[in-house]
């Protein structure tokens, strides 16, 4: 059985103003209040198009790999829909700003690279609340506070082949879009959205009948969504029931995608070039330096600290998530050159403030300077690992430096070998029991002895002398 | 109309700059004329004349209108005032805002006394299709006005207004000036915002003046013309003085004549108007050459497939979801048709069965595209044209006003555009002024035509003409 | 002569611009559109093959930048119904966003 997935993805672009509108584009505020004639379809409103908009289309577009079209053209879908105010919406059908393109994804079966199709920008509708959610009865509600939100939307050709990879193909976009600024990428407030096309054909060389899914409102919805139509498909074909080439609604709760009521004969939407906008023409020059000015991709980012920083494919993922923290650590590294213990440290103990914290990295007052100051503090034994952990929060939470952080904390790790030997004589004296055992053979038992010994340093005790000088004295 | 009284917006500037006039007074001698003769030709669908009155007072006699009452075709938007596009579906719905057009008029002291009657939705010839009620010829109240534009012109030509605004489609301004004997200007599309016109024909539809005479619609365009940012199709130009630019003299110009059109059937009297003003051209120093439009009679299949097809777009607005007429189906689909089949006429229904036809798969490429091509030769003959002559002078129309009810037939109507509608597509200056009347005592309009950006030109050779043949009447 | 508009693609022209034809206005827009569509036919037989469109470019793009626009009141104070805020339509045919 072959599986064919395409994806029709919807992204939000991060402007202040709609596409054609000078409306705001704060999401949450209560609805419609950002609306004007432009965006509620009243009689005598014009578009003008947001050139913002054009600068995130054209960057998230060459980072794809796209050929960015010098000249394109808008075109108006003609179709009825309450939370249409026009009757038709504003797209690019003949002539996009965008064809062609690729984005690298790895899973379970290796690295590929899925082609796109093509890349064009169109405002969003508005957004329809339906009886379910609220107490009126048979009715649908309407909110224009999105309508004329400016969106790029992005088709792949139909490479993937997995529920898998088109997660991750999600996924890796959503970095994408994030990495460039373009986009927040938050399926949750519908900052990206995507519409799944499934077949599934027992000939790999043939192409088995296309199915549509819509409603998928987070990534793993459409994993699951594609798993479930995989198998209906291939149940159906088993059991040789006809598939239809339909739109079908996938359930988040059962997990299941059913037929959606055919909603209308024909789509026919009579696509025309929009009389009201003229052509869109992009400045050869300005394309080229975007081009030139591309920073490292994220994927790319990531090989190299894979590659050249010998960084584990899960630390250098990490790592390479938002664009801030992969810059955050390289700067880090450039103060103190050990990229494994700083990504591991960011991935551990800092990954854990910020979760507790709910912050992001950039939202705190660590610097790549306190981080690394800290880690060398470590390193050079002036504080133990273990008090390191105590210190971080302070950095995070203000300003403050490494140096003045130890202190104000009175965590100086003592490294004063006739101190710890003071402590560890009083260790051995107190722990008689233990000592025997270890003289008698019991490794681990050091390990005890080390603990009482920090204990009673308050926990600034070099543990490596600590362990070396009980050793040596219960030799 | 008192023969003291100023009879067009030059002299009433003047008068109640020197002052002679005030704002108020002259709105009062209006709203006299209006309250005593629009009964009978019914130009307004609305009136606001206490509010005028309050505005002619506040006016300001040093600015460009200085408090002139100026008339807005209703379906162009004027917050706060009713804007019905002369249909059901839209009787009572207000304007939350001002068209850019409008807004620059206020600014410049204009002071609206209503708007008026207008074909719904700009559709038509006549203002026949108006839902409410059609308007009568000020010259023959038991003829047409002309259309769609029919109310504006009827109330200059009546005297209810010094000038007007329309909306010029595919003729629609400077049609029923022609039959209104009054004088009809239709910009290079791109000069004048279309911010706040209802859109009918989104890349043909122009705001133009309409007033007693060809240096009125000069003052009118220099309020009105104006890169708007808020129209992406607004186009920026280089400042023009329209009024400064009106030169006494045609010495030097050559005013084309188009040999395609010499064949058709015009009424004897326009015929007769255009032999004699082709001689006052001549006589101000004008020579006469012959130029080829090859294309130019399938300027009218062109346009009744492009209008149709952008205005069914245009029109998917009015849903009732949102504003205007609402009537509850049972369900959706239901209640959009049954919405949309009480609140648009018989015209307007038409034109949108036709544009979504010629706009459907399978039939796009055949009309649409087809047409679009046809309108780009067009386009491209009469630019070509222009490169042997400064202006092309025809008729506005082949016949006179008709009588009311008289044209039935939609078809018959629509080939009465013939000589306006090559100007809309190409997107180029047209004015209609009169030139005297027929053997019944009825307007007749000629036509003068010139390349895109030409308005200031176009607008002075017009007015040798219309100086030349008269003046205003 | 083949029809170039019946009453079927009539129909399917109606819905799609949502018109309801009645009875009565069926027969003559039928003749109406037919002769209509037959006259603007004649473009057919003109030669466009080396016509090049022409359309300008924009000059100049709408910076980025908020703008006042409509109160809710302003802007839908002539709705038929509104709740709490929204726009209140029927039920659409299996809706959810698009």
């Amino acid at each position: 059985m072959t599986t064919t997935i395409g994806l029709e993805i919807h992204v939000q672009l991060a402007t202040q103003t709609k596409m054609f509108c000078g409306c705001g584009t704060a999401f949450g505020d209560a609805p419609n209040t950002h609306v004007c004639p432009v965006c509620l379809g009243l009689p005598g409103a014009l578009p003008t198009l947001n050139a913002e908009a054009v600068r995130l289309a054209t960057r998230i577009a060459t980072a794809l790999g796209c050929t960015v079209h010098e000249v394109s053209e808008f075109s108006r879908k003609n179709y009825f829909y309450p939370d249409l105010p026009k009757s038709y919406q504003i797209t690019q059908f003949d002539r996009p700003i965008a064809t062609g393109g690729s984005l690298p994804i790895v899973t379970e079966r290796g690295a590929r690279s899925i082609r796109l199709t093509r890349a064009h920008i169109e405002e969003d509708a508005g957004k329809s609340m339906h009886a379910a959610d609220i107490t009126l009865g048979g009715e649908t509600l309407v909110d224009f506070n999105r309508c004329g939100m400016p969106l790029i939307e992005i088709v792949t050709e139909p490479d993937m082949q997995s529920g898998d990879e088109a997660y991750e193909f999600l996924r890796n976009l959503r970095r994408l879009v994030r990495w460039l600024g373009v986009s927040s990428g938050d399926m949750e407030k519908g900052a990206m959205r995507c519409d799944v096309n499934v077949s599934v054909s027992p000939d790999p060389a043939k192409r088995g009948t296309k199915v549509e899914i819509k409603n998928l409102n987070s990534f793993r919805s459409v994993k699951r969504a594609i798993d479930y139509e995989e198998q209906r498909q291939a149940q159906c074909l088993g059991d040789c029931t006809p598939i239809m080439t339909e739109t079908r609604h996938f359930d988040e709760v059962q997990g299941t995608t059913t037929a959606m009521r055919s909603k209308e004969a024909s789509n026919d939407y009579r696509y025309f070039p929009e009389p009201d906008l003229p052509l869109l023409q992009l400045d050869p020059a300005e394309l080229a330096s975007l081009r030139a000015q591309m920073p490292e991709l994220p994927w790319e980012v990531q090989s190299r600290f894979e590659r050249d920083l010998s960084l584990s494919p899960y630390d250098a993922a990490l790592l390479t998530e938002e664009r801030s923290t992969a810059e955050f650590f390289q700067q880090a590294i450039a103060f103190y050159d050990n990229p494994k213990k700083v990504a591991s440290y960011m991935g551990t103990e800092v990954a854990k403030l910020l979760n507790e914290r709910g912050k992001t990295l950039t939202e705190t007052q660590l610097t790549p300077a306190t981080l690394a100051g800290l880690l060398m503090m470590v390193e050079h034994n002036a504080i133990s690992n273990t008090a390191s952990k105590d210190v971080l929060p302070l950095l995070m939470d203000t300003g403050t430096t490494p140096m003045e952080a130890v202190r104000s904390l009175g965590l100086e790790q003592v490294s004063d070998t006739s101190a710890i030997e003071g402590f560890a004589r009083e260790v051995i004296a107190e722990n008689v029991i233990q000592v025997e055992q270890f003289r008698g053979g019991k490794e681990a038992v050091l390990g005890f002895l080390v603990g009482q010994l920090m204990k009673k340093s308050k926990g600034k005790a070099n543990p490596k002398l600590a362990g070396d000088t009980l050793r040596r004295l219960l030799k | 109309m008192s023969s003291e009284l100023p009879r067009t917006l030059e002299h009433y500037r003047h008068a109640v700059r020197a002052h002679e006039l005030s704002a108020e007074e002259y709105l009062d001698e209006t709203r006299q004329l209006i309250e005593r003769g629009d009964p009978q030709v019914k130009a307004f669908l609305h009136l606001r004349l206490d509010t005028a009155r309050s505005d002619a007072q506040a006016s300001n006699p040093s600015s460009p209108l200085a408090g002139a009452p100026i008339a807005v075709k209703d379906n162009i938007m004027m917050a706060g005032e009713r804007c019905t596009c002369g249909s059901r579906i839209l009787e009572h719905y207000v304007a939350p805002y001002s068209a850019t057009a409008v807004q620059l008029l206020l600014a410049a002291g204009a002071v609206v006394p209503g708007k008026t009657n207008l074909d719904e939705f700009a559709m038509g010839s006549s203002t026949e299709n108006s839902a409410f009620f059609p308007t009568h010829n000020p010259a023959d109240p038991t003829r047409v006005p002309g259309g769609s534009s029919g109310g504006s012109t009827a109330a200059v030509a009546a005297g209810f207004a010094l000038g007007a605004i329309g909306s010029d489609t595919g003729g629609s301004v400077r049609q029923p000036a022609a039959f209104c004997g009054v004088v009809g200007f239709k910009p290079t599309y791109g000069l004048v915002s279309r911010y706040g016109l209802v859109a009918f024909g989104s890349s043909l539809d122009c705001i133009g003046p309409i007033a007693r005479s060809v240096r009125d619609a000069a003052i009118m365009m220099n309020v009105m013309a104006a890169h708007d940012p808020k129209d992406a199709t607004s186009v920026k130009r280089p400042h023009v003085d329209f009024e400064a630019a009106l030169q006494p003299t045609l010495a030097g110009k050559r005013v084309g004549i188009i040999r395609e059109l010499q064949g058709l059937d015009v009424q004897p009297e326009i015929a007769a108007a255009m032999e004699m003003t082709r001689k006052a051209a001549v006589k101000s120093g004008a020579s006469i050459v012959d130029v080829s439009v090859p294309h130019i009679l399938s300027a009218l299949p062109v346009y009744y497939i492009i209008a149709p097809a952008e205005c069914s777009a245009n029109l998917g607005r009015f849903d009732g979801v949102r504003y205007g007429l609402h009537i509850d189906g049972r369900d959706m689909t239901e209640t959009y048709s049954r919405t949309r089949n009480a609140g648009f006429g018989t015209e307007v229904k038409r034109r949108i069965l036709i544009g979504a036809f010629v706009l459907s798969a399978g039939y796009y490429d055949a009309y649409y595209r087809k047409a679009s091509s046809v309108r780009q030769l067009i386009a491209d003959e009469l630019d070509a044209a222009l490169q042997s002559a400064d202006v092309l002078l025809t008729p506005t129309t082949p016949t006179t006003a008709f009588r009311i009810g008289a044209v039935t037939n939609p078809l018959e109507m629509y080939k009465a555009d013939v000589f306006t509608i090559p100007a809309n597509l190409a997107g180029a200056p047209a004015v209609s002024f009169p030139a005297g009347k027929d053997a019944a005592g009825l307007p007749i309009g000629l036509q003068l035509m010139g390349p895109r950006w030409s308005d200031a030109e176009l607008l002075s050779s017009a007015n040798v003409l219309f100086t030349a043949l008269g003046g205003e009447s | 002569m083949a029809m170039i508009i019946d009453k079927e693609t009539l129909e399917h022209v109606a819905s799609l611009a949502r018109l309801e034809i009645t009875a009565e206005e069926e027969g003559p827009l039928l003749g109406d559109l037919e002769r209509i569509l037959g006259y603007v036919a004649q473009l057919s037989s003109v030669d466009t093959s080396a016509i090049v469109g022409k359309r300008p470019a924009m000059t100049e793009l709408r910076p980025d930048e908020p703008c006042e626009g409509l109160t809710r009141e302003e802007g839908l104070g002539g709705a038929p119904a509104m709740y709490d805020g929204f726009v209140v339509v029927q039920n659409v045919m299996g809706a959810e966003d698009e």
